[in-house]
């Protein structure tokens, strides 16, 4: 029997890996985007906190970001995947369940993943703030404005224009860091590739495929951030 | 051609806007030392002084952008609540009644300030809708008129960005009108724009006068303040130092530094 | 919080810091190399040169560094041809793998930086250089590179960060450097939180020591904002 080509590899079929691997890709995405959701909710609060908190809440802020850049990604996710499931079996042990219980991967992954792209999109919410023309918040306060509302209808559409640049980087790095979340056993794509590798002895073929794939991912997405960042700037003059 | 006769309030009319005894400072500078106000209802007072007078200041305490320290204020009779907090500063006392007194009062900026992510015709029908509750059906009906009436009808689906200052600052002024405001509050409307844009602006104004309107405006254009006011008011280092009808402190000023201040 | 077994940990975290340590240094030394080429390539002006780096960097940039470590330390073996090879002694350890992605992955984004702070130079400078009859040689040793430097350094302490936290993914192939040694000590005594908070502290102890010293060499490089000196006595031959 010939050996199986790379393309065969990833043919759709009952002998070929192209499901799986899709599978796995997919993952990925839900992966990133969890924790990037989460991150955006976190940032939001970090940059609230940075802008008009009170200096307890900064403190808390800064020290946060601080704290969070310093630390490598795989160390947050051990942390959330072994630290959950220690709690988990201490919960599942006072309930007389017995033995180890293990908390699930891509909970454990995604909130990594959002308290480290957290860190990154309070900075981004920040500069973001700082750049919107003060003037137009300072019209909606002068028309009866409450907060709540001239957030919702001002601050908000104005910061996210400027954000949008950050949150594209920050929405790359969080792509590449759902590789990670491979250590906790979820069947994304690097841990699918590496499944596929292990079962047929072809490595590179399978991470080379990875690699494609996660540049393709990485590429549609850049387009689809250009595509909104240029319909959200419509009212903005360039230069 | 003095149209100020014309726009002489009885003095049977309404106080539109009162300022007590003012004080405002900002750190160890005071701004604003004890000054008072009256503006009734079609009166049009043009403020005038040098920078660093407090003129932009005093406008900006009427509807709290600035919170001064002492003195009182009332808009249409009711009294804006302040309060002293812990470490000394001034705060207002009810967040919701100064929400509804600057509905009632419309501001126009010197920079404009139009909100760049919406349209001219969403900007002007945003604070109608969102904040007074109105329908937009009647909002935007109503918008339109009001772009007809400053001229620039034709703009009503343009973004700020492409409109020249001078039609921003008329689609400003559109914006403030919808809120059919009691007053309203003018921070050197044509300080930013080009000479030759200057002038599209004050005609609006004018109108605005003619039909009655109480406008306080803080201007350099001392041609709007001797035609158009009512009552010229110099402010100078945070005390009122003239005031009076055009006509009078234009020609027969008491004040050494106004007629310095006028001609120079 | 038991300081006994914190202690301990305390004392095997280090014990594994200088392999961290080796790894970040040796990375970003040679990546630096490799990312000064990749930045001059993409300003050459030949074509070839610079569509190769930005596929370079298109690439390195957009995958992720796990799986440039898998394709190497992994992925090689699979070629008889690597596997018969000279390199294959250096191409089998785990060390030198770690070595070869990580300084791969930098030079991506340190050329970028390195590219930054070439291009913010303003050409006006250049040509007075020019004008005086400077070499391009000495344009760019005496003009261009000092600025370059000194306009590329925050960005390139940033990325010297990231590669000490990098070296984390070499744990995943074997490497008991601190992010291994510290998974390690939890899978043994689940003690998650007491050991994640001894690892962060001493990572966060090299970034604090790195930033300060990005910070002083900031400070030494930009002479224009230090506060002027005060001159003591007339100059030599100033005209009185």
């Amino acid at each position: 029997m010939t050996e199986p080509g790379i393309l065969d590899i990833i043919s759709f079929g009952p002998d070929g890996w192209g499901h799986a691997l899709a599978v796995g890709a997919w993952m990925t995405i839900l992966i990133a985007l969890a924790g990037f959701a989460i991150g955006a909710v976190i940032g939001t609060f970090g940059a609230w906190a940075k802008i008009s908190g009170g200096p307890v809440t900064r403190m808390v802020a800064e020290t946060y970001t601080t704290v969070l850049r310093g630390l490598p990604d795989l160390l947050v996710i051990y942390l959330f995947y072994f630290g959950g499931s220690a709690a988990v079996t201490a919960i599942g042990q006072a309930f007389g369940a017995e033995g180890f219980v293990s908390f699930p991967g891509f909970l454990a992954g995604a909130l990594a993943v959002g308290v480290t792209s957290g860190a990154q999109q309070t900075e981004v919410f920040r500069g973001a703030f700082r750049a919107v023309t003060p003037g137009e918040l300072e019209a909606a306060t002068a028309c009866g404005m409450g907060r709540l509302l001239k957030f919702r209808r001002i601050t908000a559409p104005l910061t996210l224009r400027h954000a949008l640049p950050g949150l594209g980087n920050v929405w790359q790095v969080v792509l590449k860091e759902s590789a990670l979340v491979s250590v906790t056993g979820v069947v994304e794509l690097l841990r699918q590739s590496q499944i596929g590798a292990g079962s047929t002895g072809r490595p590179f073929d399978f991470f080379f495929i990875a690699a494609l794939v996660y540049l393709a991912i990485s590429t549609v997405s850049g387009l689809l951030l250009q595509l909104s960042e240029r319909r959200l700037s419509r009212g903005v003059r360039r230069g | 051609m003095n149209i100020s006769a014309n726009l002489n309030a009885p003095a049977t009319a309404n106080v539109a806007i009162r300022v007590c005894d003012l004080h405002k400072s900002f750190g160890p500078v005071e701004v604003l030392k004890g000054v008072s106000l009256e503006a009734r209802e079609g009166e049009v007072i043009s403020i005038l002084g040098s920078s660093g007078s407090g003129k932009s200041t005093l406008l900006r305490c009427i509807n709290m952008l600035e919170v001064p320290n002492s003195g009182t204020i009332e808009v249409a009779g009711e009294a804006i609540g302040l309060k002293t907090q812990s470490d000394g500063r001034s705060r207002p006392a009810n967040q919701k009644q100064v929400d509804r007194i600057r509905s009632e009062l419309g501001m126009v900026f010197q920079s404009f300030n139009l909100w760049s992510h919406k349209t001219v015709l969403e900007n002007v029908i945003e604070a109608p809708v969102h904040v007074l509750k109105r329908s937009r059906r009647e909002a935007i009906e109503e918008a339109e008129a009001l772009l007809a009436k400053v001229g620039i009808a034709d703009k009503r689906n343009h973004y700020p960005a492409h409109l020249s200052g001078g039609q921003q600052q008329r689609a400003a002024i559109a914006r403030a009108l919808a809120m059919r405001p009691k007053a309203m509050l003018f921070d050197e409307p044509t300080s930013a724009l080009d000479p030759e844009l200057v002038g599209e602006v004050l005609r609006v104004m004018r109108g605005l006068a003619e039909e009655g309107r109480t406008m306080l405006v803080v201007t350099h254009e001392m041609g709007f303040a001797r035609d158009v006011s009512s009552r010229v008011v110099f402010l100078h280092k945070g005390a009122i130092e003239e005031e009076g009808a055009p006509e009078e402190v234009f020609t027969r000023s008491k004040s050494e530094r106004f007629r310095q201040f006028i001609n120079s | 919080m038991d300081i006994k077994f914190a202690l301990e940990t305390f004392l095997s975290l280090v014990s594994a810091l200088p392999l961290t340590i080796e790894l970040a240094v040796t990375s970003v030394a040679l990546g630096s190399v490799l990312a000064m080429l990749l930045a001059l390539s993409r300003l050459s002006g030949i074509l070839v040169l610079d569509l190769f780096a930005r596929a370079y960097v298109f690439l390195f940039r957009g995958t992720p560094l796990l799986v440039q470590i898998f394709l190497i330390y992994y992925g090689l073996s699979q070629f008889p041809a690597v596997r018969h090879s000279i390199f294959w002694p250096v191409l089998r350890e785990p060390y030198w793998c770690a070595v070869l992605a990580l300084m791969l992955n930098t030079a991506a984004y340190a050329s970028e930086i390195i590219r930054g702070g070439l291009l913010s130079v303003p050409h006006g400078q250049v040509e007075a250089a020019r004008a005086c009859g400077m070499g391009r040689l000495m344009i760019f040793r005496r003009i261009v590179a000092p600025q370059a430097l000194r306009q590329a350094l925050p960005g390139y302490g940033n990325e010297v960060i990231s590669m000490i936290k990098a070296t984390s993914l070499a744990s995943i192939i074997t490497l008991m450097e601190v992010t291994g040694v510290a998974a390690r000590i939890i899978s043994e005594t689940y003690r998650v939180i007491e050991v994640f908070v001894v690892a962060g502290a001493i990572y966060l102890a090299i970034n604090f020591i790195l930033t300060r010293l990005v910070a002083f060499a900031e400070h030494r490089l930009n002479p224009q904002s230090r506060p002027p000196l005060a001159i003591s006595g007339a100059l030599k031959g100033e005209m009185q």
